[in-house]
């Protein structure tokens, strides 16, 4: 388990510098953290693994692997408050609590394999210690920055060093990273084992010579390349060999070039002419990663979809009904809705299209499922966000996912944003295994065409897309769209504030975070805390997981979805026209922690007005790697 | 958890660092014994079932480690222990005299009033004795505890310590039923077991 213990100084780990009292802390908050966000079988034999691992990688005694056994089970209950305060009590960690994040990152990295649930761990505890998660971001940022600066070695030494890897089991001991603490922050060296001499002459520029000499000579450098999925080429090496049953069209085009320890996927839902013509359209303000890509398929009969979608919607169905069928909607009485004899008499002319890419979608999306398994992506977390039938085809994916073994693990976040697909709790159950971090299902209650293309289904009123998820689970995130999205369409066209919504990071949040760390934070700061729905999800004490889950016998969203969309809704008119930080910082609650929000908050104002606006936000984190 | 578990009780193990309170504990539940024990890191965890009087009970036993260092983690585990065993070294009488700060952290930290404690005197196979059972037993009545003086090394007293616990915490009314509901099981009405050391608890 722990190859690099004997060759290794301890030093060296900032993790093992610490105090024997500040360890088993450390130990029992990951231990605790895990018990709470793993506690379904499935994942059971994970977390003893990362257990037993990290009590190694810290040199605690393994006397300590019962009680943290104990603790990932739940036992305990103690929760993680003293560890917390033992932990920012520490010296090292007084100074710098990033240390925490940092160390359990080079630990969860270490084989070559960023398991989705080390980040969602990694994010947790970081979340616990009070450090801005953009600090984990940046980190891992400069894992990867260090990685392409050494890049330059050819595939055929990659796959060599891989081969060489299955077969002497004793090299594993090379694929470590070194850590090596210079001043402030943290410089972390990885690349190929092969590259080793040429990374110490370079890390010893950053490191120094002392720390880079103990890097070179012990070839303490980790091989990545497993990290990043074939000889690095990514996903849009990938294509489609051969037609996969009735798919005609697979492939994924890039969204922005960069690359990351985890990647984000978009699946867009339909395709019409003019300014949505291409995939990656809608899409353009996303920034979740900074390696995403969208997924290419079927353009020909989204096409046409999107086509029939627009007619439908800006031609046969006169505005008044539309509105109408809005409200009808939105009141809820649907089941006794009377559909336009305009709107009926078209009903084919959207049936036909619809029903194809239905089944178009969920065949994608176990395409998209068994690509996901099989690693094309590379052994990192990934988040997949889609709208309307892309929605479909994340839900399908996942559904596949978890009916093969090994499939935990992989994906980090889900989006879905509109879906058709049932609403049923039960059938979102098993996703709960596949996902590592949150399932959000944003839902429009006045999405009449949703209502009617599923009008003689069995499950028309149980629409994923139309109402909230009521899944007892911590994943489960249900956000109330009803305000921002006046109809299906806007879906697509409003992606950039719906994004916002839920909580997923744009452009624009990179932006303001990068404006606001050049900018010092003037006095006048706008109360976040008045401004964000469900006050106890942006109180720094609890646990930023607990607002998520929707209790089990609840017809209506929980409180705080309740309140999200109420106030959304109150606020819909106000978004509509010029949305102001306060606005915005309501829509983006769901964010995964105050500071994503804070970022958020400026987002859809224009550049100057966030100049002007960024000064308001509270303490910045900070942020090396921006955009 | 299995059928016949009665209920978990949630156990807890304090005193000054040496005493014993980890090799107790292994006594109870590995019997065995080893001199050479290494210190306790944070807190040791071990779960054993046991019978009283026909009852099963499963012990989540928390050992907290005795070291300085070691104590800001301790108050945690106070929280929700229905009882706790209080150790002092009979051959070191400062351990004995730490019984009152012990006592205080528990009062400050435990969520329960009416928790069941259990005081043990450790170590009485050795020779040099200082603290006299008269001593221990004077201290735990003051305090309204039970009281054993006990051996880890020759396994005096040491299971009795354990049952005369739990028979106690299952005596007490509202102590535990709470965490077995639905199970309907009341047992507060039951006699007291015919047992020698039932109450104060006196071998030797």
């Amino acid at each position: 388990m722990d190859e690099n213990s004997d060759d290794k100084d301890p030093s060296e780990f900032a993790g093992r510098s610490l105090s024997e009292p500040a360890r088993f802390a450390y130990a029992g908050l990951c231990a605790v953290s895990l018990g709470q966000l793993f506690r379904e079988k499935e994942q059971r034999s994970y977390s003893m693994e990362f257990i037993e691992g990290l009590v190694n990688w810290l040199q605690l005694s393994d006397s300590v692997i019962p009680t943290m056994v104990a603790f990932a089970n739940g036992l305990g209950g103690e929760g993680t408050d003293t560890f917390v305060q033992l932990l920012l009590e520490e010296p090292i960690l007084k100074k710098s609590p990033v240390t925490i994040t940092q160390d359990l990152m080079s630990f969860s990295l270490k084989d070559g394999y960023y398991d989705a649930r080390a980040r969602v761990l990694i994010s947790h505890v970081t979340w616990l210690l009070r450090v801005p998660v953009e600090a984990m971001e940046s980190f891992e940022e400069s894992l990867i920055e260090t990685l392409k600066e050494r890049k330059p070695e050819p595939s055929e030494t990659v796959d060599a060093s891989r081969k060489k890897k299955e077969t002497r089991k004793k090299l594993k001991r090379y694929f470590l990273i070194g850590l090596a603490t210079v001043g402030g922050g943290t410089v972390i060296g990885l690349t190929g084992g092969l590259a080793a001499p040429l990374v110490a002459a370079g890390a010893a520029t950053i490191i120094g010579s002392a720390g880079a000499a103990a890097l070179g000579s012990t070839a303490g450098i980790a091989i990545m390349a497993s990290l990043f999925g074939a000889a690095g080429a990514g996903l849009t090496g990938y294509k489609m060999k051969k037609r996969v049953g009735a798919i005609e069209e697979f492939e994924f085009l890039p969204l922005t070039g960069g690359r990351q320890l985890h990647i984000s996927i978009a699946i867009t839902g339909w395709l019409c002419t003019g300014k949505y013509a291409s995939f990656a359209a809608p899409w353009h303000s996303l920034m979740q990663s900074t390696e995403q890509y969208c997924l290419a398929w079927e353009s020909k009969y989204l096409m046409e979809l999107g086509n029939t979608l627009d007619l439908l919607l800006n031609g046969f169905v006169n505005m008044v009904a539309q509105e109408a069928l809005k409200y009808t909607v939105l009141s809820g009485i649907v089941s006794a809705l009377v559909w336009p004899t305009s709107l009926l008499a078209v009903a084919s002319v959207i049936d036909n299209p619809w029903g194809v890419c239905l089944s178009r979608s969920a065949e994608v999306g176990k395409h998209l499922a068994h690509l996901l398994l099989s690693r094309q992506q590379g052994k990192r977390p990934v988040t997949l966000i889609g709208f309307s039938l892309g929605a479909r085809v994340i839900y399908f994916c996942l559904q596949e996912m978890a009916q093969e073994k090994d499939c935990e693990g992989i994906i980090e976040d889900v989006v879905l944003l509109g879906a058709p697909v049932e609403g049923d709790a039960k059938y979102w159950k098993p996703l709960t295994r596949v996902v590592a971090g949150r399932i959000i299902n944003g839902y429009c209650r006045g999405d009449w065409l949703l209502s009617f293309v599923y009008r003689s289904s069995s499950v028309k009123l149980n629409v994923a897309g139309l109402q909230p998820v009521n899944l007892d689970d911590r994943r489960m995130v249900n956000v109330d769209l009803s305000s921002v999205v006046k109809g299906h369409l806007d879906y697509m066209k409003q992606m950039d504030t719906l994004l916002k919504a839920v909580g997923i990071k744009t452009k624009e949040c990179h932006m303001s975070s990068f404006v606001r760390e050049t900018m010092i934070p003037a006095g006048d700061s706008v109360n976040e805390e008045d401004t964000c729905i469900g006050t106890d999800n942006a109180s720094e004490d609890c646990d930023h997981w607990c607002w998520e889950p929707v209790p089990k016998n609840q017809e209506s969203p929980p409180p705080s979805t309740k309140a999200s969309g109420s106030s959304i809704q109150s606020e819909s008119t106000r978004i509509q026209n010029a949305v102001t930080p306060e606005d915005c910082s309501e829509v983006t609650s769901p964010c995964n922690n105050d500071q994503t929000q804070a970022s958020c908050s400026s987002d859809i104002i224009t550049d100057q007005e966030i100049l002007s606006t960024t000064d308001t936000a509270s303490p910045v984190p900070q942020r090396e790697h921006c955009l | 958890m299995d059928e016949d578990v009665l209920t978990t009780l949630k156990i807890l193990i304090i005193g000054e660092s040496g005493v014993g309170k980890s090799s107790l504990l292994l006594r109870f539940t590995d019997d065995t014994f080893d001199p050479e024990l290494a210190a306790t890191i944070g807190v040791d965890f071990k779960v054993k079932t046991i019978s009283v009087d026909g009852n099963k009970a499963k012990l989540a036993i928390w050992d907290t480690a005795g070291q300085e260092r070691f104590r800001t983690l301790t108050p945690s585990y106070y929280r929700g222990a229905q009882g706790v065993i209080l150790v002092y070294d009979v051959t070191r009488r400062d351990t004995f005299i730490k019984l009152d700060n012990w006592l205080n952290e528990l009062e400050t930290y435990c969520t329960r009033n009416d928790i069941v404690k259990m005081l043990v005197g450790n170590k009485i196979d050795k020779e040099n004795r200082e603290v006299e059972r008269n001593e221990g037993l004077k201290f735990a009545r003051k305090h309204s505890m039970l009281f054993i003086e006990a051996s880890a090394k020759t396994c005096d007293g040491v299971q009795c310590a354990f049952e005369e616990l739990v028979e106690k915490i299952i005596q007490t009314p509202g102590l535990w039923e709470s965490e077995s509901q639905n199970r309907g099981v009341r047992l507060a009405n039951q006699e007291e077991g015919g047992r020698a050391c039932g109450g104060y608890c006196s071998l030797l």
